[in-house]
């Protein structure tokens, strides 16, 4: 059957390159005629916004087009063109080859006819190939190679339609108690007979619909409603737009807002919103006497619309739809809570008055008071217009946890988050950076994050920073030093990862977690000013003067320009990636890889040039950095610069002058073995797996 | 021997054809007592029976666990004849008066259609596997396809085969969430039979409807009920909603940057509108939310349509502020329609709702900020 059907299609072939040899003027008009045919299939409808890179969409046009696009090169350009515009590789276009030329066959022919309704038809995106394919095959010979070529055999169509049963009989099977208890497995007809039996049953307990309902419902009224609204998370409520008072509240608002219905009913709804968000509730209520005002968009063009609509339609119209958010007091005497809502709400007890953000949307609507009135509604008859106008809307309580609470609260204090540019320079301080390193986050702001790194941490974050910036996962540093604006050092651990635009697959910035593991020696005074986040600054004053610790303001410049630089040469080194830069100074390897490569496999020369076998001790970053930075000036200590170095750190706390010199060296030797690890980028690599390999 | 065959071969065929007629009678029976119209009834096949009370035992099973908690919530709507009215928006508001006799019958029915009118979306339970359980009847708004040709087919059917991953992921029960419902927020994308012209088309000529489903899942404990997710699906609300001074729009090439801001973003978060032209958005957020504008944007390039959830993003002087952000890519109008060229780029507009006031205006998180203070 197929050496049937490709000698057919074979046949075919030939027979579209003769017609398209000889339809060579047509061809061109075809082509133009594509171009038109375009716009219908490239323009969506509100519903399907074209760059959506739906699949279906594009086989819609691979349909459409893909006789023209066989036709020649014109024609293939303009479907290119198409293509790219809805992100759909164009290979795809022709991946069924015969089905394309033999459509393409069809398509000719057709075209030739000159007839418009095919053309109309193909107006409508049709995102099944089959369709297509068979309205190009309803005519002509090829008719019966198809019906052989797709048709299955019937006992196949057969087989699927008995399978299909089964499986829903077994379905059926498993929810129907009866059934349940039988272990074997029961025939069709029994099955449906107890699933008759069990409707009846319960119908029966249910509350039944009557038979000359004239639209019966697959739900009783009442289950549906507590389904929308448990749904919704949300509820229902009717709000005169005059005076906002709650007219109508649902049930259910007992759940979201913790308030019963009979608190609210008659209420102002006033009452109960933030008091920042007045305005915004108002507005939205009194907005039905601004009609011509009115700020609409439109979807399809995103411009803004003006709306002309008649003041006081009684109907609903677009223009009397709302959508807006507020906030709402929860009532806090929660004897009830949901487990969920108040482990949320934990954190926010300290706070007086708790609001959670609700969306509500809904239709302004205005009845004619007449109307009204029949249970008892004096309030409403008392109206002084002829329209009782007022908000239906469903308040849905927002799925995120409520922005009211200040957003440190959910995160654990030891923890927060910096942005660096590329280069390491603070970019974004989340404010609980305060509490745990001294700085206000515009201090931080614009420098580099190198200025504030322990100097036998700099290799190690050097390399942690250039993998960030290579690779997309998130990335682990060991722990690290950071020189808190008192001149201690708090023990932080990062994760980083590099935030890339998922358009243009740019760098945006590099995000870092960070963590405190421990805090330094000044630790008693660092917590009592933790302890008391509000009255920072002079909480800090008194940390400067409890520790002997002076922050060394004349350092920090020096440091700045060596160590900010440090990271803007990796930035540039990403930039000019395959720069080379052959400068083997094994000097100055050392004290770069000093505290990284603390394997057995440690250069020979750092070895030596650590005197004792302190090693092992250094390899525990977590531990107190009071211990380990002796440790590190002993590292250090086999190069002749850095044995001023070694001092610093230790005296860096008597004497600001060494300790600006210290720092510049280190920040110089980490710019040198940066230069050099260009050529050295495997073996760091390598270093860097033994590593973490122990 | 040849007559014997025959008298056997007619046993047979009589058997068969009573067995058939038997199953009909129980088939009958069995839409019979399924909620639906006769006009829908009569046109249902066999598959579509069982399909259809398959959703409405589940269905049962399911409100049968709700009962328990919801029994004593049933309460009487009193201010009915206020409510009356808004079921009318559904389009059946042709004859007022007429209606006027029937709304007493109809009441409950009639809030209910007004329920998910001003949800202005449809109810969806999602079995784990993923079958429909239920829709509410206004589906065919939103999907041209009525409900009882939906209910008990599988999602995974008739939604994009590229958000299938995702839906997979909200549809999977977690540890934790036996215990307490979680909440789903996503995007999905769902065949529409509807055409522009509101009117219904074939299944095959389906196009793509963007969809957004919040939720929260359901777990049952009892084995013969089903855990399933209760999910509102609606378009999103972006056009024609009336835009408050709390909300500004925007546009935004596709990686994010403000290629347009309408002027309230300065009332708002104080930036003037053409000092925003081509910064990213992802300068102005905090950097704590970075991760749900990522979201976002993917949902965007994939999806065309998204809603960020809550954000927070920076004030000019200082502080943030949270909000909320509804985008839809558009494609650009062309110059004409003779003109074939490349398309215009695609933009993205956002509508974004300021949900909160500043929150602490003297801190300065940014850069930006920073830099902005120097300046004034």
């Amino acid at each position: 059957m197929c050496g049937e059907k490709s000698g057919l299609v074979g046949q075919l072939w030939e027979k579209i390159q003769m017609e398209t040899c000889t339809a060579c003027p047509t061809k061109t008009t075809l082509s133009s005629r594509s171009r038109l045919l375009h716009p219908c299939i490239g323009v969506p409808g509100p519903s399907v916004p074209a760059p959506a890179p739906a699949p279906a969409m594009s086989t819609s046009n691979a349909a459409a087009t893909g006789g023209d696009g066989a036709l020649g090169e014109p024609a293939d350009d303009v479907l290119v063109e198409e293509e790219q515009s809805t992100s759909v590789s164009l290979p795809s276009l022709m991946t069924p080859p015969s089905a394309a030329s033999m459509s393409l066959g069809m398509e000719l022919t057709r075209k030739r006819k000159g007839s418009m309704d095919n053309q109309d038809s193909k107006c409508v995106s049709i995102p099944d190939v089959d369709m297509e394919d068979d309205q190009n095959r309803s005519d002509g010979e090829d008719q019966h190679v198809k019906v052989k070529c797709f048709r299955e055999p019937h006992s196949q169509i057969e087989k699927r339609r008995r399978d299909k049963m089964n499986t829903l009989i077994d379905k059926l099977s498993a929810m129907i108690p009866t059934c349940n208890p039988m272990s074997r497995k029961l025939d069709k007809l029994t099955v449906l007979r107890m699933a008759v039996q069990h409707l009846k049953s319960l119908k029966g307990s249910a509350s039944s619909f009557s038979e000359a309902s004239y639209k019966p419902s697959f739900l009783p009224d009442e289950e549906l409603k507590h389904l929308v609204l448990k749904a919704a998370d949300g509820f229902l409520f009717v709000v005169g737009c005059d005076r906002g008072k709650i007219v109508f509240v649902s049930e259910s608002v007992t759940k979201t807002l913790n308030y019963s219905r009979a608190e609210l009913i008659g209420q102002s709804l006033f009452d109960y919103i933030h008091p920042k968000d007045m305005g915004k509730v108002k507005e939205q209520l009194s907005a039905s006497e601004l009609y011509p005002r009115e700020r609409l968009i439109d979807a399809k063009t995103g411009l803004q619309v003006q709306a002309d609509l008649p003041i006081g339609a009684a109907r609903l119209c677009s223009g009397a739809r709302r959508s807006f958010f507020c906030r709402m007091k929860y009532n806090k005497i929660s004897v009830k809570v949901e487990e969920k809502e108040s482990q949320a709400n934990t954190s926010k007890k300290k706070e007086s008055q708790k609001y959670c953000t609700v969306h509500c949307t809904g239709y302004m609507r205005s009845w004619p008071t007449s109307q009204l009135g029949a249970e008892g509604e004096g309030e409403v008859d008392k109206q002084e217009s002829s329209h009782f106008s007022c908000l239906v809307a469903v308040g849905r309580v927002h799925n995120h946890s409520s922005p009211q609470v200040n957003g440190e609260v959910r995160v654990k204090p030891t923890e927060f988050i910096t942005r660096y540019a590329m280069d390491g320079k603070f970019t974004f301080v989340d404010q609980r950076a305060t509490t745990i390193l001294g700085y206000l986050p515009q201090e931080l702001l614009g420098t580099s994050c190198y200025e504030y790194f322990h100097q036998d941490d700099l290799p190690h974050l050097a390399d942690r920073h250039r993998k960030v910036l290579r690779s997309k996962e998130k990335i682990e540093t060991n722990c690290y030093k950071f020189k808190t604006k008192y001149g201690s050092f708090v023990t932080l651990q990062s994760q980083w990862f590099s935030f890339v635009n998922p358009w243009t697959k740019e760098l945006e910035y590099i995000v870092s977690t960070n963590t405190v593991m421990s805090y330094d020696h000044s630790r008693a005074g660092r917590s009592g000013n933790k302890s008391e986040q509000s009255s920072n600054p002079k909480a800090s004053e008194d940390c400067k003067k409890s520790p002997p610790i002076i922050p060394g303001i004349s350092s920090t410049p020096g440091t700045m320009i060596y160590a900010g630089s440090i990271g803007t040469q990796i930035a540039n080194e990403l930039l000019d990636f395959n720069r080379t830069n052959s400068s083997p100074s094994s000097g100055n390897v050392s004290p770069f890889s000093l505290p990284q490569d603390k394997s057995p496999q440690t250069h020979n020369q750092i070895s030596n040039s650590v005197p004792n076998g302190e090693t092992p001790d250094m390899e525990i970053p977590g531990k107190s950095s009071s211990e380990s930075e002796p440790q590190g000036a002993a590292f250090s200590g086999g190069e002749t610069l850095m044995g001023e170095n070694s001092q610093l750190d230790l005296e860096s706390v008597v004497g600001p002058g060494l300790s600006s010199l210290s720092s510049d060296e280190a920040a110089m030797a980490v710019i040198w073995s940066l230069l050099e690890t260009d050529a050295n980028l495997g073996e760091n690599v390598d270093f860097e797996e033994m590593h973490w390999s122990l | 021997m040849t007559a014997d065959k025959e008298k056997r071969r007619a046993i047979s065929r009589e058997a068969a054809r009573r067995r058939r007629r038997v199953e009909s009678d129980v088939f009958g029976d069995l839409s019979g007592l399924l909620p639906l119209q006769p006009s829908v009834r009569a046109h249902l096949d066999k598959p579509s029976v069982i399909r259809l009370t398959l959703s409405y035992i589940r269905m049962h099973t399911l409100l049968k666990e709700n009962a328990g908690t919801n029994a004593g919530t049933r309460h009487v709507i009193k201010y009915q004849p206020l409510l009356k009215g808004g079921g009318e928006q559904s389009g059946c508001g042709g004859a007022r008066d007429k209606e006027e006799k029937e709304m007493e019958e109809f009441d409950a029915s009639r809030e209910t259609s007004m329920y998910l009118g001003i949800l202005e979306g449809f109810v969806m339970v999602l079995s784990t596997e993923g079958d429909m359980i239920f829709l509410s009847d206004n589906v065919s708004k939103y999907m041209g396809l009525s409900q009882t040709e939906l209910m008990g087919h599988n999602i995974f059917e008739y939604t994009h085969p590229c958000d299938h991953e995702e839906i997979r992921n909200n549809l999977r029960l977690t540890a934790e969430e036996v215990w307490y419902g979680e909440k789903r927020d996503f995007v999905m994308r769902i065949k529409s039979a509807l055409t522009h012209r509101g009117r219904t088309a074939n299944l095959k000529s389906a196009t793509w409807k963007v969809l957004h489903c919040q939720g929260r899942a359901k777990v049952c404990m009892d084995p013969s009920a089903v855990s399933c997710l209760l999910l509102t699906c609606r378009p999103l609300p972006l056009s024609h909603t009336l835009l408050s001074r709390y909300t500004f729009t925007s546009q935004h090439s596709m990686d994010m940057r403000f290629t347009y801001c309408d002027q309230r973003v300065s009332s708002l978060l104080g930036y003037r509108p053409e000092e925003l032209l081509g910064r990213s958005i992802y300068d102005l957020c905090h950097t704590l939310d970075t991760n749900c504008l990522n979201k976002n944007h993917l949902n965007l390039c994939l999806k065309s349509q998204s809603v960020s959830g809550q954000y927070r993003m920076l004030v000019k002087g200082g502080g943030y502020v949270w909000v909320e952000s509804h985008s839809a890519v558009i494609p650009s109008v062309r110059a004409s329609r003779s003109r074939p060229g490349i398309p215009q780029p695609l933009c993205i507009l956002s509508v974004t709702y300021v949900l909160s006031g500043v929150e602490q205006p003297s801190l300065q998180l940014s850069l930006d900020q920073i830099l902005h203070r120097c300046l004034t």
